[in-house]
C-alpha cells in the first residue's frame, strides 16, 4: 500500500507538469453562412458552410488540433433562420437562433477525426453542405497530413431544399462528387487533399464523409493502413487498398509510399466518377510520390 | 512508344531471371461481345477473350498465378472503337503497369500493349480496362487475378490455413440501357485534353454472380458443395457499383480472414459480411454438421441502402462426402428409443475393435456432448447418450474413428 501511494503522487506531478505544456485551450470562431457552391461545370447550387469568417466559402473551416486539447467555439449563425451545432460522437446538439451565436466546448481525447455539422431541420442543412472537420493528431509523430471532406449532390434536391421543399430520401440519385467542394482534375490543385510525398514518408489521410452515399474509395499504387474508423473501431490495423466509408463516417489511413509515381484514387463506385453525368469529373484525384 | 519499352525489358528479363517462374498471358480486348441474360434477351458487351475465335466473356478469363512469379500480360486491342488498358487492381504496381491512360499507356486498335508485375501477397485482385471506366466496366471488361501462395498449395498464404476447396464469388451488375451502341461506342480524345464521356442514369436490371444471374446462376450449378469438417474457402470480390451484403449460412461458421491481398491481423467470425465496389474479401468456412441451405447476396443501392437484388448460391454440406473409404458393413448403428426423452441409447455392433469417439451437434453446429475417446472390443456395445441435451429439437450424433466421421445419426429429443 504505501508503495502505491508513493507512485500515485509521482504520477500527480508528472500529470501536474505535463498537462500545462501539451493539452491546450483553443478559442475558435465558425460562421454558419448561406451561398452557393459551383460545380466544374459551371453548375451551381445553394449550400451552406462553417467558415471562419462571415464571408461564404464552399469549404468548411478544418479545425486541427492535438490530442488532449479542448476546443471552446463560437458558433455564429449569419441565417435568417434557426440552425443548430454538434460534433458527432463528441457533443449534443446546440440551437442557435436567427442572427445568434452560442458557445461550445469539446474536449479532444482520441486522436482521429470528428465531424462537426447543422443537425437541424432533419439534417437537410449538413446534406447542403454544412459539415466540416476537427482533425485530432498526435503532436508527437512526424507525418504529412490530408484532409478529404468527401461528399455526394444532387442539384435539383440543393434546389428544392433550400426552396422550403420536401425531397424524398429513397429515390437519392446525386450527380456531383465533390472532395473539400471539389471535383477532377480540380481536386489536384488542393495541397490539402493531394497527397504529396517521398517513398518512406508517413502520410495520414483524413477521410470524413459528409454526404448521404457510401463510397468506396480504391488507391492505385499502395496498400494503406486503417488507423481510426468510427463506424468499425475493429477494422483499425487493416492494410487495404480499397476503403468503404459510410455517410457521416471518418476513416483515418496512414500510408507508408514504397515506391515513386503518380497514381489515382478514386470512388470505384464509378459512377461518382462524374459530374453532371460526365466522365471523369468526379471523386478522382492522384497522388504524387517522389 | 512507352508500349515498346517494358518489351524490351521483357527480352532482357528472360535472360537474366531463367530460374524465377515465369507466367505469360494473352488477352485480346473486344468491344463486340454478346451476352445472354438470363431473361433469354442479348446485349452487347466489351471484354477480354484468350484468343480471337472465343467470345469476350464476363467476366473475363481468371488469370491465376503464385506468389513470387513474374507475370507478363500481353493485350492486343481488337475492337474499332476506343483504346483498351488492363489496370492491377490492388496489385500496387509502378505507374508505367498500372494502365490509366493518361498516366500509364493506352493501346489502340490493331496494337499490342505489355504489363509486368511481380505476383505480390497471395489473395484475391482485379484486372479491368481504366478507359473510360464507367463504361468500359460496366461493359464487362473485368476478370479476376488470383494470387495462390509460393508453393501453389490449398494455402490461405504461406504458412496459413489449409482448405480444401475454393470457391470465386465475383459481383457486378447490368444495366441494360448502358449496352446500346449509342452508351457503348462513346467518343474518346486520345490526347486527353477533353476526355468528356457522358454516363446514362445507372439503374441494373441484372445482378450477378461470376456474370450469371437468377436461373441462369442456378442452372450453372455453382452449389456449394462441402463435406461435415471440410475447411473451404470463399473470394469475394465486387467489381460492380453496387453494396453486396453476403451471408452465409451460421453452420458454415465463416471466419473473414483477408481481404484486399492481406491477411488480417485480428480475424472476424461473422456471417454477414459486406463488399463494397472493389474490395476483395477471404472467408474460411467449415461445417460440423450435415445441412444444406444457400449464401444470400443482397445487392444495395449505394446513394439509398435500399435492397435492390437478392441472388444465391445453394449450400450443401454432406456427412459422407470425401470420407475415407470405410465399410460399413463393419459397424452398425442405432439409437434405441429415438425419439427420446432425457438421454438414449446407441446400440453398436462391431465386426473389429477399434477406438470410437461420439460426438453430439445442435442444429446451429453447436458442440453439446462429446464422449472421450475409448476403446471398443468385437461385438455389441450399449452407450448412453444424450445427458447433456437440455433442450428438445434435433441434433446430430458423429461417430469418429480414427479422426474420421465414420457415421452420423439424426437424433430426436422431447420435452
Ligand atoms: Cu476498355
Ligand atoms: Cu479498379
Amino acid at each position: 500500500m504505501p508503495g502505491w501511494g508513493k507512485k500515485l503522487v509521482a504520477l500527480g506531478l508528472f500529470f501536474a507538469l505535463c498537462t500545462p505544456l501539451f493539452a491546450e485551450k483553443l478559442i475558435d470562431t465558425l460562421f454558419l453562412n448561406q451561398g452557393k457552391i459551383e460545380m466544374v461545370d459551371g453548375v451551381q447550387m445553394p449550400y451552406f458552410s462553417f467558415n471562419s469568417t462571415s464571408v461564404f466559402s464552399k469549404e468548411n473551416t478544418r479545425l486541427l488540433v492535438d490530442v488532449g486539447d479542448s476546443l471552446e467555439l463560437l458558433i455564429v449563425n449569419t441565417d435568417s433562420v434557426d440552425h443548430a451545432f454538434q460534433v458527432k460522437g463528441l457533443t449534443a446538439s446546440t440551437s442557435i437562433s436567427a442572427n445568434d451565436s452560442v458557445w461550445v466546448n469539446v474536449e479532444l481525447t482520441e486522436t482521429g477525426a470528428f465531424i462537426y455539422y447543422d443537425p437541424s431541420a432533419g439534417e437537410k442543412y449538413r446534406y447542403m453542405g454544412a459539415a466540416g472537420m476537427i482533425v485530432v493528431r498526435n503532436p508527437n509523430q512526424q507525418t504529412s497530413d490530408f484532409y478529404w471532406n468527401m461528399k455526394d449532390h444532387q442539384s435539383v434536391y440543393n434546389v428544392s431544399l433550400s426552396e422550403g421543399q420536401n425531397v424524398d430520401w429513397s429515390q437519392y440519385y446525386p450527380d456531383y462528387f465533390t472532395i473539400n467542394g471539389r471535383s477532377n482534375p480540380d481536386i489536384n490543385a488542393d495541397p490539402a487533399a493531394r497527397v504529396a510525398g517521398k517513398v518512406g514518408d508517413t502520410l495520414h489521410i483524413y477521410m470524413v464523409n459528409t454526404g448521404q452515399s457510401i463510397h468506396s474509395i480504391h488507391f492505385h499504387g499502395y496498400h494503406a493502413k486503417i488507423m481510426y474508423s468510427s463506424k468499425f473501431p475493429d477494422h483499425v490495423g487493416r492494410n487495404k487498398d480499397t476503403f468503404p466509408i459510410y455517410g457521416m463516417e471518418v476513416v483515418a489511413l496512414e500510408l507508408v509510399p514504397h515506391q515513386p509515381g503518380e497514381y489515382p484514387v478514386h470512388d470505384h463506385n464509378l459512377v461518382a466518377v462524374s459530374a453532371g453525368n460526365i466522365y471523369p469529373n468526379g471523386m478522382f484525384l492522384t497522388l504524387l510520390i517522389e | 512508344m512507352k508500349k515498346y519499352f517494358p518489351f524490351i525489358f521483357t527480352l532482357i528479363s528472360c535472360f537474366t531471371t531463367i530460374l524465377a517462374q515465369e507466367e505469360n498471358f494473352f488477352l485480346i480486348a473486344r468491344n463486340k461481345g454478346e451476352k445472354i441474360l438470363t431473361t433469354g434477351d442479348t446485349i452487347r458487351t466489351f471484354g477480354f477473350a484468350r484468343k480471337l475465335s472465343e467470345q469476350p466473356g464476363v467476366p473475363g478469363p481468371t488469370l491465376v498465378v503464385k506468389e513470387g512469379d513474374s507475370v507478363h500480360i500481353d493485350l492486343l486491342n481488337m475492337s474499332q472503337g476506343a483504346p483498351h488498358t488492363i489496370h492491377l487492381h490492388g496489385l500496387d504496381v509502378d505507374q508505367q503497369n498500372d494502365g490509366v491512360p493518361h498516366l500509364s499507356f493506352e493501346i489502340p486498335h490493331m496494337e499490342h500493349g505489355f504489363y509486368h508485375f511481380k505476383a505480390p501477397h497471395p489473395g484475391t485482385y482485379l484486372y479491368h480496362c481504366h478507359v473510360a471506366s464507367t463504361i468500359h466496366v460496366q461493359a464487362g471488361m473485368y476478370g479476376l487475378i488470383i494470387v495462390k501462395p509460393s508453393d501453389g498449395s490449398n494455402k490461405t498464404w504461406d504458412g496459413g490455413e489449409s482448405f480444401v476447396n475454393e470457391h470465386s464469388y465475383f459481383l457486378s451488375e447490368i444495366d441494360t440501357v448502358w449496352h446500346r451502341d449509342s452508351v457503348l461506342l462513346h467518343p474518346y480524345d486520345t490526347s486527353h485534353v477533353m476526355n468528356h464521356i457522358q454516363i446514362p442514369h445507372f439503374d441494373p436490371q441484372f445482378f450477378l454472380i461470376n456474370g450469371l444471374s437468377d436461373q441462369q446462376l442456378l442452372d450453372s450449378n455453382v452449389v456449394f458443395e462441402s463435406s461435415m469438417g471440410q475447411q473451404d474457402f470463399v473470394r469475394l470480390a465486387n467489381i460492380g457499383f453496387c453494396g453486396v451484403r453476403v451471408i452465409f449460412p451460421q453452420q458454415l461458421k465463416a471466419r473473414i480472414v483477408s481481404s484486399d491481398g492481406r491477411p488480417f491481423e485480428t480475424e472476424e467470425s461473422s456471417d454477414t459480411i459486406y463488399v463494397y465496389p472493389g474490395e476483395r474479401y477471404g472467408v474460411l468456412t467449415k461445417s460440423s454438421v450435415e445441412f444444406s441451405d444457400q449464401i444470400r447476396f443482397e445487392y444495395l443501392d449505394l446513394n439509398t441502402n435500399q435492397l435492390k437484388n437478392t441472388q444465391v448460391i445453394p449450400v450443401s454440406v454432406q456427412g459422407q462426402l470425401g470420407l475415407p473409404n470405410f465399410d460399413q458393413e463393419e459397424i452398425t448403428a442405432q439409437l434405441v428409443p429415438n425419439p427420446f426423452y432425457g438421454n438414449t441409447d446407441l446400440h453398436l455392433s462391431l465386426r473389429e475393435g477399434r477406438e470410437l469417439t461420439f460426438k453430439i451437434y445442435d442444429l446451429q453446429g453447436r458442440l453439446v456432448e462429446e464422449h472421450e475417446e475409448r476403446f471398443f472390443t468385437v461385438g455389441q456395445h450399449e452407450v448412453a447418450l444424450g445427458k447433456s441435451l437440455r433442450e428438445s429439437g434435433i441434433y446430430t450424433l458423429q461417430i469418429i474413428s480414427a479422426g474420421n466421421v465414420i457415421q452420423l445419426e439424426k437424433l430426436l429429443r422431447l420435452e
